[in-house]
């Protein structure tokens, strides 16, 4: 075979416009006539139409194309890519409704609407449908979370109570990590990496699996150096980490198989006793069936386990089973159901020390939910109701019912008003319950427990959201929450002496999210996003609180960012990206901009340059903690090479 | 750049708080496309009128090894016609003669057997269409490829001269590439 004539860029030339408007056309005819249940509507289409049509996108179910009544911003392949980012967290800054703030070389808070804290526990985070937030305290280990960000399709990220689809942490968010499959990550990749604060490599095999499937392994390593305090001290936290990991996927719609897993380890130097020691494993299966009329099934399973030595602090083994189970129907031409279940358990075994204990140190946890959610088509596309909710079991209280209603009114193709009105519960974890620490004077003077009678917190969240497309070169989102907070935590007197986790606080937040995006040339993409915050949490009469507010999390009442994505001629890109984060009142953190730019060369078909630079505005500025334990986040310069054959 | 804001203003409109259930979403729709584009390539082609046994002979597309498809399929013909004659899927199996088709679509199901379809089309004036890597080098027509999350196509010119095909120019300048030569 020879003489390829063209090798086709023409969509890249498309003019942007039209190539939007063909998109959203496409999908508003997909939406529109998949409620008769006919694909016949993808037929009249145009060629290049047809051409143009992202599958994701479509894939969705399709009455949801349109009107997604939630606050979701979705940070693509491109944009991680872009943003020359080299972990997880890192990519999470894309997201405007997301706060993120470093700690040191490995501790990240990461929160949406408010309560940022390394111990953050009201967001729920998922890589392939794995819930990775920790039963300890309901939170991310983020040194323990990562794949290869190369292989990432996208990160959802869904600001406000996902809980009713998704599960009971879902309080203030998800996260909704999703590699490609693996018949869109075949060959090879290699990935290598050096900078002044980090150095990294990769690589990953993809290839056929028979007649109709595929897979890939990967591995990657990375070492990053110590961070320094303010006071120029070392914080003693240089890290090296290395995971490899696999993915296969099999069959077709009728059905369709996933089997996935990861494997990691890592150590970390700590100042006193010796290195924290972290590693973990993990084994997914899905199961997916297309049925005839719509209706899909789909069954997934899997067992992860994690470990975690801190010397002098405490040690952990942790094996988590879990398994759900979903099935979407069509009832009639008025409803869209969607039903399910899960089961978790969790075998915690916690070596203890004189310092942290969880009692028992040996614990069996278990979960059970039922869900089922109804999305009904009250005036066609323009106007849908979905009522749903879940029914949640946990280790430590009865039965939590997790309720909520969305409406969407569609007035035209461009434009969505949205609003919801969810209940959702932050259940207890081991650390509100099983945790007990001696008393540390000066800086813990008495005892804390768990405390026996801790209830799960509950939140009300009232969202107003408008969605548009002025013109096809720009697009906007502005969400306004209202949430009400109940049986927050706090730390009250208990017997002889010892304070006792109780659930004396409440209080209220309000916000507005805001994004959007502009096309300013064909080769230059703008995008902007704000956040504004106002919480107001104060403890109930009668609590003898005296940790105070602040544990409740340290949060900026505004954070905005600003990015340019430039093509260049010859295959260059030139991306910039400036954010503030407004100060943090307790403990104090003064609020600081931060420019990272990124210049990148594709001097070969496959092979590319990249050279990042961060926080170029300043040589070092602090993003989260107390003065003595945080950690000052340097610039960073970072060269990279991609190659893929 | 236009690809990128499409996909950020449709992402932003499309994302549905389901998307455990993308995975199987995603093959059905690569389904779905696949076959709209099958019944669009009819208006693309011209048979030679030796394709067609008799003049009313209702134009005809086997399927093999891909039945998700031919039921999508079959729901788009439904009602339609092409060149003025009626549509009819049908499903068909390996060693099936081709006579009276003028599309043959070759599901990926059928792996290692392509080869051994194709010959027998080989020469016919029957469009081959296929979603296997190097299904062109065997003979096929028109392969499905996977760009970008994006269903695209290759030609192969050569097969489909020697099948009396004349395939549009419109066709071509979507393809993702043009194989003129063998």
């Amino acid at each position: 075979m020879g003489g390829i004539v063209k090798v086709d860029k023409k969509e890249e030339r498309v003019n942007a416009a039209r190539a939007c408007i063909t998109t959203i056309a496409a999908l508003a005819a997909f939406a529109a006539n998949a409620q008769t249940g006919k694909p016949s509507d993808l037929a009249d289409l145009s060629l290049e139409e047809l051409a143009n049509l992202e599958i994701t996108s479509v894939s969705r179910r399709p009455e949801r194309l349109s009107d997604a009544p939630a606050s979701v911003f979705v940070i693509t392949g491109d944009d991680i890519r872009r943003s020359g980012a080299t972990n997880l967290p890192e990519a999470l800054r894309l997201a405007p409704n997301l706060e993120v703030a470093r700690v040191d070389s490995r501790q990240y808070a990461i929160s949406a609407r408010g309560f940022n804290n390394t111990i953050a526990n009201k967001l729920l985070v998922l890589i392939d449908g794995r819930t990775v937030y920790t039963p300890l305290f309901s939170g991310v280990f983020w040194d323990a979370q990562d794949t290869l960000l190369e292989d990432v399709d996208r990160i959802e990220v869904i600001s406000g109570p996902g809980a009713t689809l998704w599960g009971a942490n879902a309080v203030n968010g998800v996260i909704n990590v999703i590699t490609r499959r693996a018949a869109e990550t075949q060959g090879t990749l290699l990935v290598a990496g050096a900078g002044n604060l980090e150095r990294g490599a990769a690589a990953r095999q993809g290839g056929k699996l028979g007649a109709d499937g595929a897979f890939r392994v990967y591995g990657k390593i990375s070492d990053r150096d110590q961070t320094s305090r303010a006071d120029g001290t070392s914080a003693h936290d240089s890290w090296d980490s290395g995971q490899v990991g696999f993915r296969a996927d099999w069959g077709t719609a009728a059905g369709a198989f996933t089997l996935q897993g990861d494997a990691y380890r890592g150590t970390i130097d700590q100042a006193a006793a010796g290195d924290i020691r972290i590693s973990g494993g993990n084994l997914l299966g899905r199961w997916a069936r297309q049925l005839s009329g719509g209706d899909r099934v789909q069954a997934q399973a899997y067992f992860d386990n994690t470990g975690r030595e801190i010397p002098g602090t405490f040690e952990e083994r942790l094996n988590i089973f879990d398994v759900e189970f979903q099935h979407a129907l069509r009832a009639g031409s008025q409803h869209s159901v969607i039903w399910g279940g899960g089961y978790r358990r969790a075998d915690d075994h916690v070596t203890n020390t004189a310092a942290i204990a969880f009692l028992p140190a040996d614990r069996n946890l278990r979960w059970g939910n039922l869900f089922v959610q109804d999305e009904i088509a009250l005036r066609g596309d323009q106007l849908r109701l979905t009522l749903g909710t879940k029914a949640q079991s946990n280790p430590y209280t009865s039965t939590e019912f997790l309720p909520s209603a969305r409406i969407a009114w569609k007035p035209d193709a461009s434009r969505l008003v949205w609003s919801a009105l969810s209940r959702a519960v932050r259940a207890p974890a081991r650390l509100d319950r099983d945790l007990f620490v001696s008393a540390q004077p000066p800086v813990l003077p008495q005892p804390i427990a768990g405390g026996p009678d801790f209830r799960s917190e509950i939140s009300k969240v009232l969202e107003l959201g408008y969605r548009a497309q002025p013109s096809p070169r720009a697009s906007y989102s502005i969400t306004l929450f209202h949430s009400v907070h109940d049986r927050l935590r706090s730390v009250e007197p208990g017997p002889a002496g010892a304070r006792v986790i109780g659930n004396e606080m409440e209080g209220k937040t309000d916000g507005i999210e805001a994004w959007g995006s502009f096309q300013a040339a064909e080769s230059w993409r703008l995008n902007a996003g704000l956040l504004v915050l106002d919480q107001n949490l104060r403890l109930k009469p009668g609590s003898g609180d005296t940790s105070g507010i602040a544990a409740a999390g340290n949060d900026p009442r505004h954070q905005w960012n600003l990015r340019s994505s430039l093509d260049l001629p010859g295959r260059q890109e030139f991306d910039v990206m400036v954010r503030y984060v407004g100060p943090l009142p307790s403990p104090s953190v003064p609020g600081y901009t931060a420019l990272d730019a990124r210049y990148a060369w594709q001097f070969e078909r496959g092979l590319e340059l990249a050279l990042i630079a961060q926080n170029l505005f300043d040589r070092s500025h602090p993003e989260f903690g107390a003065a003595a334990t945080r950690s000052e986040i340097e610039r960073g310069v970072f060269l990279k090479l991609r190659w893929s054959l | 750049m236009s690809l990128r804001l499409c996909a950020l203003v449709v992402s932003l409109a499309a994302v549905a708080p389901v998307s455990a259930l993308a995975q199987v979403d995603r093959a059905a729709a690569e389904t779905q496309i696949k076959a709209a584009f099958l019944y669009k390539f009819s208006g693309f082609v011209e048979w030679p009128p030796k394709a067609f046994t008799r003049p009313e002979s209702p134009f005809t597309i086997g399927v093999i090894g891909a039945d998700e498809l031919a039921a999508e399929l079959e729901q788009i013909v439904k009602g339609r016609t092409v060149l003025e004659r009626a549509v009819v899927v049908r499903r068909m199996r390996r060693g099936e003669s081709v006579a009276g088709i003028q599309m043959l679509f070759i599901g990926q199901a059928e792996g290692a057997r392509l080869a051994e379809i194709l010959a027998v089309a080989k020469g016919q004036s029957v469009l081959t269409v296929t979603e296997s890597e190097d299904a062109l080098a065997h003979g096929s027509m028109i392969n499905f490829v996977f760009v970008d999350d994006k269903v695209r196509f290759d030609v192969a010119l050569p097969q489909a001269e020697r099948g009396a095909l004349k395939i549009s120019a419109r066709l071509l300048a979507v393809a993702r590439k043009v194989l003129t030569s063998s």
